[in-house]
């Protein structure tokens, strides 16, 4: 959750920590050679044999030349036997520090992340972070990128929430996906830049079962329908391009169009009704200003008698008008 | 060709560490007030190590002109009170914090979140409005949830033609709708109101839980369409009340070299309003006998019957499983079984008692009864994905995924044949329902090499193929080739960049399919028709201080529809984006960004306006028309963080804009045949603009206790032909337009101001 303390207040928590730290029988329990997955090496897990007890010095090493900032995270719970906390502390992501130490503080004798190619740094992470919502974080789209845990995340200064470097994550994907958060501040949209939901709301930054890393469910009307459930069906009488993709009629992430629509009533039902008759028939300004034909240009348009466009379940609603 | 002082000058640029030029922009947080913040450089509050928090209440005023709904959205600005309130209590053991943002407006939201020991717990209960108009009104008055009722006496005038009900012709606009005099004033809104729970409990270090309840209520109202012909079209305000009650649980078990978890999702929506029944604004009475054309001339029943959407339901179980081997080598799979359904009873063929008798049941025998009383509707699903990732050095790498997901409608058939339209004329021109089965079978495969230090290299293949049923193409299949270069880690720039190629092919054509439905032979559907796509984007940060950075985006993408005998529908589709953006944090208390974006989208499609056959009008191609849609849209960011804009004060302001212009234009020789008859008038362009600006200042009195002072200014403007205004009433919607009855819902303008006095308190 938040962790919004000034420099000061971090100051004086650690100055707490190192207290607490000297004179707690979990200082010592913290030096042992506990088998943890993180910091051995990226092929954690896979058969290599850990660092010798004696190549550690210990979180109290640390914290003379470096603030310790994980205090107040989940990783600073010693109540979790997983975290580093409950291990060896800074040692458990960044390694063994006695050659570090005995080198004068040499940081090339340390596992140093911000000189790290970003999928190698996040092998550090998934030894640890390879479950729930991050189990598919190896080989999906943002780690094939190139993206990895530490473009977005901060273990030691993070700005917002879940340890993100930006106080918002609208602000954090915007670093790479700006033309879609642009969107947002279009005249139709989902609540995001009004703070009810997060671009994590339907996405999944880390891996999904589903595509364009959508977190719920295994297709894109699944997704969609988990809200907007009213939606889900199925129904008596089915729409196509409605059972095929919501994104085939609208655009998630924002558009000027009524509805989030890709393009606007009555043109966007013209590109695939053109029958004979009133579907497609010319809709411009004289129709609109001299026939009753105007009802398919203004307000709802086509949805104005088509309502049940997303499928009917009324036994006479074939053509979704009832 | 390069120069080799260059080559090595370019090398020596990407080998640079540094994670700088990965910082994202530090512009505050949009449409949220900024929270308390002692300014910088002041001696900070003297908390409790662990146990921090603030109490932030205040007073907020606003006042609108125009569509206040608009201005508010999904937020409530009304004139009263604020606040904010977060606790964060953080030992080595626990983490335990709560919030509450404007309590007991339609905007407020809860939270509270623990962690410690062997799990976590997540509470929520958000509420958040749809303000849709504040603008509306509607003659229909709710005479129960579901029912909507119109005075009698006004529509037995219309009905005989003594007054104006529906206008049904220009010289019927001169004269005001006896609805809109009746009509009464509402705000259209809705509420949905979401409770959740989750959290997770890890038996061991290998075995964990995890389970989440969550409850959706959402009430009020929403526009909707409910007509009864070509010349009688209603827009109502239909009545919502439903709930949508979520539960997951899932259990993970997990080794060093893998894990396995299987999980369970179920979902319940209840519509607790199953029909909408409302009177015909047209008709007072039934006509009786029924009139074959009436579903185009108005001559239909008294009152008109819709479903609206049913309750349904859907479970899903699902099981991973991942496994690393050697060396960096990880493979990991998903299944998943879905099934949703829904049996919701069905309503009679027709409310219009003059179609439910034994004389229209002779030349109608199917509409005597329904074949069923239920729905009986039913989907499986199943969901597969194979991923296999290796690394084995350095250098190189693989990616390959494969997904099967199968989309299987298991609805029985049902004849609707026979059937009544727009509850005014039993027609036997319908069909059966139509089954949509989907079988999608992905195939990616990716490489990247790494050929530069902090520099990779990535070429891709892949296959999206679908096979369906009850479409024109039985198979569609995308192939893809993609390539990307990505180098970051970089202390002054970071380049990403990726370009994709993909071409579209169907098999299978059925003409008949198209030609079923009346659709011109030539016909496509563009979310099968035969397609070329090209799409790529080009990220480029730029780092020449630690405390700056130029960002320069392009997104471009084209499609093409074009395959055997394709003319008709969506022809091409091509969009531009570029961002360029400015962030500067010279010091810790001056930090200033902007960001200019602007998007252009084309889009040409072709049809043609013509009679059914055998007309010859249906092959006439001088009966054909083209539009060409053009949007472009300008959006522009500008912020500045004055954490010391003098002594004990901090500032923020904000500013944003959007603007929009929407051209249509018609073309071709339908148009021109139009054009010489006098009947054919260009469209205006839909335009629109947005600007925002926010500002704050907090000044602390000390470390703990402060004001703040807030300013929030939004304006919308919009010119768009679908909306109407009352002759000489500008920004007053008319509801009573050719053809139709409506709500008046649609954008409008609105110019809103907010202003907020808050006492700070930080502990």
């Amino acid at each position: 959750m938040l962790i919004r303390l000034t420099a000061p207040q971090i100051a004086t928590v650690v100055a707490a920590m190192m207290v607490i730290a000297q004179h707690s029988s979990a200082y010592a329990q913290a030096l042992k050679p506990v088998a943890v997955h993180a910091a051995q090496s990226p092929s954690a897990g896979q058969g290599t044999a850990p660092p010798a007890a004696n190549q550690y010095v210990g979180e109290s090493t640390c914290i003379t030349c470096h603030d310790q900032k994980y205090t107040g995270t989940a990783h600073g719970l010693k109540s979790n036997e997983r975290t580093p906390a409950a291990n060896m502390g800074c040692e458990s992501c960044h390694g063994p520090g006695k050659a570090h130490v005995d080198g004068g503080g040499d940081p090339s004798l340390i596992v140093n992340f911000r000189t790290m190619r970003p999928q190698e740094a996040s092998t550090y992470c998934v030894t640890c972070h390879d479950r729930g919502t991050h189990a598919l974080w190896t080989g999906s789209q943002h780690d094939q990128r190139n993206v990895g845990c530490i473009t977005c995340h901060s273990v030691h200064d993070p700005k917002g929430d879940h340890q993100l470097k930006a106080a918002s994550e609208m602000q954090l994907c915007a670093t790479c996906h700006r033309n879609v958060v642009n969107k947002q501040f279009r005249a139709h949209h989902m609540p995001v830049r009004e703070g009810s939901l997060a671009c994590s709301s339907c996405h999944n930054p880390h891996g999904s079962q589903n595509v364009r890393l959508l977190k719920v469910g295994t297709t894109i009307d699944e997704s969609c329908t988990s809200c907007h459930a009213e939606k889900r069906g199925p129904f008596l009488w089915e729409h196509a391009p409605v059972a095929n993709a919501c994104v085939t009629c609208h655009d998630p992430h924002g558009s000027n169009n009524e509805r989030l629509l890709v393009a606007k009533r009555p043109f966007l039902c013209q590109r695939c009704h053109v029958t004979s008759r009133h579907p497609p028939t010319v809709y411009e300004g004289f129709l609109l200003n001299n026939s009753t034909n105007a009802n398919k240009i203004v307000g709802r348009s086509c949805t104005v008698c088509h309502q049940q466009i997303h499928g009917s379940n009324a036994p006479s609603g074939q053509f979704f008008l009832r | 060709m390069m120069h080799r002082p260059v080559a090595f000058a370019l090398a020596a640029l990407l080998t640079a560490a540094s994670a700088h030029a990965q910082r994202p922009s530090l512009q505050p947080a949009p449409e949220q007030l900024p929270e308390p913040r002692p300014p910088a450089g002041e001696p900070a509050p003297t908390a409790a190590p662990v146990t921090f928090g603030s109490i932030d209440l205040g007073f907020r005023g606003t006042t609108t002109s125009g569509d206040a709904a608009e201005y508010e959205r999904y937020r409530d600005l009304r004139s009263g009170s604020w606040s904010r309130l977060t606790f964060d209590k953080r030992t080595d053991m626990y983490l335990f914090g709560a919030r509450a943002y404007n309590i007991g407006y339609r905007d407020q939201r809860f939270g509270a979140d623990y962690r410690g020991g062997k799990g976590w717990l997540y509470g929520s209960f958000d509420s958040i409005p749809l303000n849709y108009s504040d603008l509306t009104s509607t003659p229909w008055i709710e005479q129960t949830p579901g029912q909507l009722t119109l005075d009698t006496a006004a529509r037995q005038l219309v009905q005989a033609g003594a007054v104006v009900g529906i206008p049904q012709n220009a010289a019927q606009l001169n004269t005001p709708s006896i609805y809109r005099s009746i009509a009464n004033p509402f705000r259209l809104e809705s509420l949905r109101q979401t409770g959740a729970f989750s959290g997770a409990y890890e038996f061991s270090r290998n075995l964990t839980f995890d389970g989440g309840f969550l409850s959706a209520a959402r009430k009020g109202h929403q526009p909707w369409g409910a007509s009864f012909a070509f010349n009688v079209a209603n827009e109502v305000a239909l009545p919502v009340d439903s709930r949508t009650n979520d539960a997951n649980a899932g259990l993970e078990w997990t080794r060093p070299r893998g894990m396995f978890r299987v999980g369970w999702n179920g979902s319940w929506y209840d519509d607790h309003i199953n029909e909408l029944v409302w009177d015909n604004a047209f008709r007072a009475t039934d006509t009786n006998p029924f009139d074959p054309s009436g579903y185009s001339n108005g001559n239909g029943p008294a009152r008109g019957r819709m479903a609206v959407p049913p309750s349904n339901m859907l479970n899903s179980v699902n099981a991973f499983a991942m496994y690393k081997l050697q060396p960096r080598t990880v493979v990991n799979g998903t299944v998943a079984f879905t099934r949703m359904s829904q049996n919701d009873p069905l309503i009679p063929w027709t409310i219009n008692p003059v179609i439910q008798t034994p004389a229209v049941f002779a030349a109608f025998p199917n509409l005597a009864m329904l074949p069923r009383a239920t729905a009986e509707a039913k989907v499986d699903g199943l969901n597969a994905v194979l991923n296999f990732t290796t690394r084995p050095n350095r250098f190189w790498g693989i990616t390959a995924r494969y997904r099967y997901n199968n989309h299987d409608n298991k609805t029985p058939l049902f004849d609707g044949t026979q059937y009544v339209r727009f509850d005014a004329v039993p027609e036997a021109t319908g069909g059966f329902t139509e089954q949509f089965d989907i079988v999608e079978n992905l195939g990616d495969l990716n490489v990247h090499f790494n050929v530069l230090p902090y520099t990779t290299l990535r070429v891709g293949y892949g296959f999206d193929s679908f096979d369906r049923t009850g479409r024109s193409f039985s198979n569609m299949t995308d192939h893809t080739i993609r390539t990307s270069i990505d180098t970051i880690g970089n202390q002054w720039v970071t380049i990403r960049a990726i370009y994709e190629f993909t071409d579209r092919k169907g098999s299978g054509f059925s003409e008949d399919a198209i030609e079923d439905g009346g659709s011109q032979p030539g016909l496509r559907f563009y979310d099968e028709a035969d397609r070329s796509r090209n799409r790529g984007t080009l990220l480029f940060v730029v780092t020449p201080k630690e405390t700056m950075d130029v960002t320069f985006s392009l997104a471009a993408g084209s499609d093409s529809y074009g395959g055997p005998g394709h003319e008709f529908g969506l022809l091409d589709n091509d969009n531009q984006a570029y961002n360029v953006g400015l962030n500067f944090y010279p010091s810790e208390v001056v930090s200033f960004g902007a960001n200019y974006g602007r998007d252009h989208f084309v889009s040409d499609q072709k049809s043609r306006n013509a009679n059914p056959p055998p007309d010859p009008q249906f092959m006439d191609p001088t009966r054909d028309w083209m539009l060409k849609n053009t949007e472009n849209v300008n959006n522009f960011a500008l912020y500045a963080d004055l954490p010391k804009l003098a002594r004990k004060t901090s500032a923020r302001v904000t500013y944003d804009f959007s603007d929009s212009d929407n051209a249509f234009v018609h073309s071709g020789p339908r148009i021109l045949s139009l054009a010489a008859a006098g009947q054919f008038i260009p469209l205006p362009n839909v335009t629109n603009s947005w600007h925002r600006l926010g500002t704050d200042v907090q000044y602390f009195f000390v470390p703990r206790v402060g004001v703040g002072v807030d300013y929030w200014y939004e304006r919308f403007n919009v010119r768009d032909f679908d909306t109407i205004d009352v002759p000489g009433q500008p920004g007053t919607p008319r509801i009573d337009y050719l053809g139709e009855i409506s709500t008046g819902y649609g954008n409008r303008p609105y110019r809103g101001h907010t202003v907020f006095a808050r006492l700070l308190y930080l502990f």
